[in-house]
């Protein structure tokens, strides 16, 4: 009795280190999002509550509204297209870097740079490569016989997102890269050398060998990849500000413009809810498929 | 592919990539100090010598000494906070016994799973009762909420690599938890506390999202806020809006060349499964 009245004394002192974590998640997480479905609930005026309407604004959003429908579609849309893409583009520059005998350094340094840039940055530079007459592509589509007047990728509806897609997969493809690059390095040679001798050629030994046990790094990728990318704002809101039409308009720029432009908040915060349900859902349907399939390669 | 005999014709195509890669970042470092006019003229080109004037002016008329100084005191404060909450949380969730440990840990990574942008408006309510808009320390805390739970998770992977008997003998030799803390896991571990350093300053010099919904008054702007006056009243003038760029990502570029390993380090551990 008495060596555990001890622990639990113990524990709580232990305790006391997180506390100031605790505290401010509470004051700053937990608090606003109490307030947030709250205000979700309610109709309002500017920022003052004007009266309790139950699930009206869920309702407005989910079968009423065919931007919020545009901005959900489209921020699906980018997360799966960025996730596949900076896995892709970050593996394939990982298992090349891993393989350089002299200036891994430097490539390492060129290709995470741009992660270190601002958004505001990096959109305005893009913004200015895609612009018509002048831009970088219309330069070079020029040079294909485009004329360049016409070839302005933020403009068209049908190009938009993916020309904004290019310069948010630029941004982050390199963080992908170091990731790989150092579960790359703390494979086993023997591995390979087994492998070149049973005649496995370079295709075979990243299928076979490099893959599968990048694994768990893929996992952590996926998974960090869609949570931080379901929320993106930045870009779009640099770029095009979620035009032309609605183009490249994502759930966190038509919140902030219903918030912050319309004045409409209740009806902000439920499509804001509505958003971290997506968040939720889609973190612990690929946190359940990916680690089952972990589970099953290391058995 | 990997691990086999070097060819060298990848480590070529490898090189011409990253030249091309970093393409964007040395167009807007050459652009910044050339003449506007020249810009639009040849956009493609280099002017030597290099003409300082839209620095210059990009500094005045972006009010940038201004900016430079709200931004390098919020990310003062945000990395000063984060570094203390996420070093002592760590310790807790890493080397001490804690009452429901497991549920703890998940509740530290609650923010990465419910970002700041679905709770901007709430956020924006309470400040804006508080008297909160406006304020430098009330965007750094912001910024801490959107940083501590990966500082953690980046500093339980360095923590854990401390053996426990080396806590243990302390411990049995008299020493306090948070003497342990100071003495022992604080100095073995300081390539990581280094590395969320760097990584936070960098995230937060770079936040723009809740700087835009917190700020309003331009004396309290943020580099990236000072950043889009170029964007909305200077657009004609591209020559202003390179320079403006040039001294906003200069910083946390040279931070991350001067502290590379710290950088790289911290990425790394930044996956690693809690």
């Amino acid at each position: 009795m008495a060596s555990l009245r001890r622990f639990g004394r113990d524990g709580a002192i232990d305790l006391l280190f997180l506390a100031p974590t605790l505290v401010l998640l509470v004051v700053l997480l937990a608090y606003p999002l109490v307030s947030g479905i709250a205000l979700s609930l309610h109709s309002a005026r500017g920022f003052e509550l004007t009266g309790f309407v139950g699930p009206d604004n869920y309702v407005r959003a989910i079968v009423g509204d065919a931007v919020f429908h545009r901005s959900l579609v489209n921020t699906v849309v980018f997360t799966a297209a960025a996730v596949v893409l900076q896995i892709a583009i970050g593996l394939l520059l990982a298992v090349f870097v891993a393989d350089v005998r002299r200036g891994r350094t430097l490539l390492v340094l060129a290709f995470s740079a741009p992660f270190v840039l601002a958004t505001v940055a990096v959109g305005a530079v893009w913004k200015f490569m895609y612009a018509p007459y002048f831009g970088l592509v219309p330069t070079v589509g020029g040079a294909f016989g485009l004329d360049t007047a016409t070839v302005a990728p933020l403009a068209d509806t049908g190009t938009a997102l993916w020309a904004i897609l290019a310069a948010f997969v630029w941004r982050f493809a390199g963080f992908t890269m170091v990731v790989y690059l150092a579960g790359i390095q703390a494979i086993s040679r023997d591995y390979y050398d087994y492998a070149v001798l049973e005649g496995a050629g370079p295709w075979r030994r990243l299928r076979h060998i490099t893959w599968p046990l990048l694994w768990p790094q893929t996992l952590a990728l996926v998974v960090l990849g869609t949570i931080g990318t379901l929320r993106v704002f930045d870009l779009m809101w640099i770029m095009t500000a979620g035009g032309p039409s609605h183009a490249t308009e994502t759930v966190s720029t038509y919140v902030y413009s219903t918030a912050f432009r319309s004045l409409d908040v209740g009806y902000a915060q439920a499509m804001a809810m509505l958003l971290l349900l997506v968040i939720l859902a889609l973190t612990i349907v690929e946190y359940r498929l990916l680690d089952r399939r972990a589970e099953m390669a290391s058995s | 592919m990997t691990r086999l005999r070097s060819p060298r014709w990848s480590t070529v195509l490898l090189g011409a990539l990253a030249v091309g890669w970093l393409y964007p970042v040395a167009w807007t470092l050459t652009n910044a100090v050339r003449p506007t006019a020249d810009i639009y003229r040849a956009p493609w080109d280099v002017t030597w010598p290099p003409m300082l004037g839209n620095i210059g002016e990009a500094w005045s008329r972006g009010e940038l000494g201004t900016a430079l100084l709200n931004s390098t005191l919020v990310t003062a404060m945000t990395v000063g906070l984060v570094l203390v909450l996420s070093i002592s949380g760590a310790y807790a969730l890493t080397r001490l016994r804690p009452p429901g440990r497991a549920l703890l840990f998940l509740v530290v990574l609650a923010p990465l799973i419910i970002p700041t942008e679905v709770l901007i408006v709430p956020l924006f309510s309470m400040y804006r009762a508080l008297g909160l808009i406006n304020s430098l320390p009330g965007l750094a805390l912001v910024n801490a909420v959107a940083n501590v739970s990966f500082a953690t998770v980046i500093l339980a992977a360095y923590f854990r690599t401390i053996p426990r008997d080396i806590i243990d003998a302390a411990r049995m030799d008299g020493a306090g938890r948070l003497q342990v803390l100071v003495q022992i896991v604080v100095p073995v571990a300081r390539s990581g506390v280094m590395a969320v350093a760097v990584l936070v300053a960098v995230f937060t010099w770079n936040d723009f999202g809740s700087a835009l919904v917190l700020i309003q008054d331009p004396d309290a702007f943020t580099v990236q806020l000072a950043l889009t006056r170029f964007a909305t009243f200077y657009a004609t003038d591209q020559g202003l809006t390179f320079a403006g760029m040039a001294i906003v990502i200069l910083p946390p570029l040279l931070l991350f060349l001067l502290l590379q390993r710290s950088f790289i380090s911290g990425l790394t551990a930044s996956a690693a499964k809690p």
